[in-house]
């Protein structure tokens, strides 16, 4: 979508002074985009649904190989939507919490959700007693899927969004402290990535008029850290956390704070509070 | 970016501050290296003046001159030295890093007010300064490690000739999570929040290039003047004065000789100008040196430790009294392996090993032991690395000290040439030696 070129550039004269341009209202304008961002979610809540399913499968048939190869590709749509979380954050702390979230650790039951399961299916290499955290995990995961459509996305939650998510994975995931237990990060990063990535997608046609640079900058970072994660892809994935070399952690450290510093800016540049 | 007005119009050019006085290096402190102006010092005070801790904010350090600040210029109250990673993958990227954090620098160490943005953006600046940042002493002093070189096939050949990655020595007990680094950068200033805006200011705008390693805080208390008007060096967490025989930091020739890489070393010539700097985190066990008697403490050191004298040297004796091992050959005085003896032993020969020690005390929490985290960021400068700081703590192996410390972390890095005026850069001479290989066949 584009602004009429008679609104845009007087939009760019009032406002030329703060290097922001504004829309008489921003929402009209984003209207399409954050339309086309519930589809994508509601697709990945869908697929989070049926993969879910098949991983849960493998649990309550005892199958631990089945259920460990399963554990990273269910995530990957759980994480590609991660920018809004916010939005569902009840959901999320049951379904993605961390052991560190809890004061006594593994130990707490309240530690529920996709780490828990990977505590279990790794460090104690069973599927004993995961029954119940696994018809937990399905029930939120139908719960997530069923409330998106009712779900109102204020444009600031999902413009922030792309940088809240590269936030979280510069303080919290990129030392791989997120999959500790299956080494999978790597698959959580490149859905991270995508799902941030989809954002900015959707809102390049409009924040391109007003800054072609800042779309260029970030653009080539949301590639580097595509082809750095290339590197690793597997037959069937991702290597393990660990085959990540120094250098290239170090790159996608810089990338990723530096995707996180530039587009904080984002919603300033749509002038929305 | 606006000029710095300080709020007080009037400077006394000669007059250092009380803070600049009480923790500059021994009697030297008033007049900085190089005839470097104070700006914004003190006078006589009446009731209406802003208190002192303001007065020493407006203190400038100048970022321009042969030589990085922060080396030979006075040490002030606050340090922190942050080491990190760099993503530079082309002699382009290092150029533009360079210029980014030359800019970041002058404007710091000059202090002014901070830019601002539509209160839609986030802000700028930090903001943890006010929305005027007043120089308060900072400098910024960079310096490079071996791996920035070691990594990159078109720098490797310009390394310094000495700068190596640190090897562990006999006390060591290194963790890797707060060694070594492709960029160090010391930041000094009145103030620790000066320091932290700056490092903040810094890892803002450099995230592209810049990857945090590791970062360590410290502070000297400041002293008051000793009986004879003379200023005391600030004391080390064992209790110690620290520094007291440091050599005179404001003689330019001692400095040119000790210090300052120049053509007399062989060292590539982008390199002129510039130090070796020894970062050493240390930690001192402050429980069990607390529960060891005042004598052996001064045995170990070699020194008083109420006047920091000379052990020996008489009644009235100050730290900056000369120990004479000349007649105390058999250490019946000071003991052979006391830690100033065995670092410096002054003979004709240990002139060579002579360095700039430019140290602040650190204090981070408590240990898994569950005994105080406390100890000494040592820094060092020197011309050259074998001979300073390698030479100095090989003959400081096994010292009777060693059962109170334990170096945990560090570096050694090369800290850059100075830049010259405002149309230089940091590591300038570097970048164009880089360019003159790439274009000159070999
Ligand atoms: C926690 C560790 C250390 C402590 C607590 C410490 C403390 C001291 C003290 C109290 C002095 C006497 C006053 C002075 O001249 O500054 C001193 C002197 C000195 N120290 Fe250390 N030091 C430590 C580590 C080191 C290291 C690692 C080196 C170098 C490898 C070093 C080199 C020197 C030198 C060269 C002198 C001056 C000796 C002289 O010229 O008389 N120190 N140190």
């Amino acid at each position: 979508m584009r602004l009429i070129p008679v609104v845009a550039a007087s939009v760019v004269a009032s406002t030329a002074a703060y290097g922001l341009a504004l829309a008489a209202d921003v929402t009209l304008e984003l209207v399409e985009p954050i339309t086309e961002y519930k589809i994508y979610v509601a697709e990945n809540t869908e697929e989070l649904v049926k993969d879910t399913e098949e991983f849960v499968a493998a649990i309550k048939a005892g199958d631990v190989e089945k259920a460990k190869s399963l554990f990273a590709p269910t995530r990957t749509s759980y994480e590609a939507v991660e920018p809004i979380a916010e939005l569902f954050s009840d959901l999320d702390v049951s379904i993605d919490a961390r052991a560190d979230d809890y004061e006594q650790g593994e130990k707490d039951p309240k530690f529920t959700g996709f780490h828990r399961i990977e505590y279990v299916l790794w460090e104690q290499n069973t599927t004993d007693g995961l029954g119940e955290y696994a018809d937990q995990l399905q029930a939120d995961v139908t719960d997530l899927n069923d409330r998106i459509n009712s779900l109102t996305f204020p444009p600031e939650v999902v413009v922030g969004g792309a940088a809240a998510l590269m936030e979280e994975v510069a303080a919290t995931k990129i030392s791989g402290e997120e999959d500790r237990y299956s080494r999978t990060d790597l698959w959580d990063f490149q859905a991270n990535f995508d799902g941030s990535e989809k954002i900015f997608e959707l809102l390049k046609p409009i924040v391109s008029e007003q800054d072609p640079d800042f779309v260029a900058k970030v653009q080539a970072n949301f590639d580097q850290v595509d082809e750095t994660l290339a590197k690793y892809k597997t037959d069937h994935g991702f290597e393990s956390y660990e085959k990540l070399t120094d250098s290239d952690r170090a790159l996608l450290a810089s990338r990723v704070n530096t995707l996180a510093e530039d587009l904080s800016t984002l919603r300033g540049k749509l002038g929305l509070d | 970016m606006t000029t710095f007005k300080p709020s007080r119009p009037k400077h006394h050019p000669r007059g250092a501050s009380r803070r600049q006085v009480l923790v500059g290096f021994g009697t030297g402190a008033v007049a900085l290296a190089g005839g470097r102006a104070l700006a914004g010092s003190e006078g006589d005070e009446q009731v209406a003046v802003a208190p002192k801790g303001n007065a020493d904010q407006l203190q400038r350090q100048s970022f321009y001159g042969i030589h990085q600040a922060g080396i030979t210029t006075a040490r002030p109250a606050a340090g922190l030295v942050t080491a990190f990673d760099l993503i530079v993958q082309s002699p382009d990227d290092l150029e533009t890093m360079l210029r980014l954090l030359t800019e970041r620098i002058s404007f710091l160490m000059h202090g002014g007010e901070t830019p601002t943005a539509d209160p839609k953006l986030p802000p700028p600046d930090s903001g943890i300064l006010g929305p005027v940042i007043e120089p308060d002493n900072l400098t910024i002093t960079v310096s490079f490690g071996a791996s920035l070189f070691e990594g990159r096939p078109w720098l490797a050949p310009l390394k310094p000739r000495q700068l190596v990655r640190m090897t562990q020595f006999p006390n060591d007990a290194l963790d890797r999570d707060i060694c070594h680094g492709d960029l160090a950068i010391q930041f000094n200033a009145n103030l620790q929040d000066t320091n932290i805006h700056a490092l903040r200011d810094i890892v803002k705008n450099l995230s592209q290039f810049m990857v945090l390693r590791w970062s360590q805080e410290g502070s000297v208390p400041v002293a008051a003047p000793m009986e004879d008007g003379r200023e005391p060096t600030a004391r080390n967490f064992l209790g110690f004065h620290d520094g007291s025989a440091n050599p005179n930091s404001t003689d330019t020739a001692l400095m040119n000789e000790i210090v300052w890489v120049g053509p007399h070393n062989d060292e590539p010539e982008w390199a002129h100008g510039g130090t070796y700097q020894a970062v050493r985190i240390i930690r001192n066990f402050v429980e069990r040196w607390d529960r060891t008697p005042l004598r052996e403490q001064e045995e170990i050191f070699g020194r008083a430790k109420a006047t920091g004298a000379p052990l020996g040297a008489g009644p009235g004796a100050t730290e900056y009294d000369t120990p004479d091992y000349a007649s105390d050959p058999d250490g019946a005085i000071t003991p052979l392996d006391a830690h100033i003896r065995l670092a410096n032993p002054r003979t004709r020969a240990s002139e060579e090993n002579l360095i700039l020690r430019r140290a602040f005390n650190y204090s981070n929490g408590v240990a898994s032991s569950g005994q105080l985290d406390q100890g000494l960021l040592f820094i060092a400068y020197q011309a050259d690395l074998e001979k300073g700081f390698i030479a100095v703590q090989n003959r400081l192996n096994g010292e009777p000290l060693e059962e109170y410390i334990k170096p945990v972390g560090g570096g050694y890095f090369y800290a850059l040439p100075g830049v010259r005026d405002p149309g230089d850069y940091l590591g300038r001479s570097l970048v164009e030696a880089v360019r003159r290989r790439a274009t000159s066949p070999s």
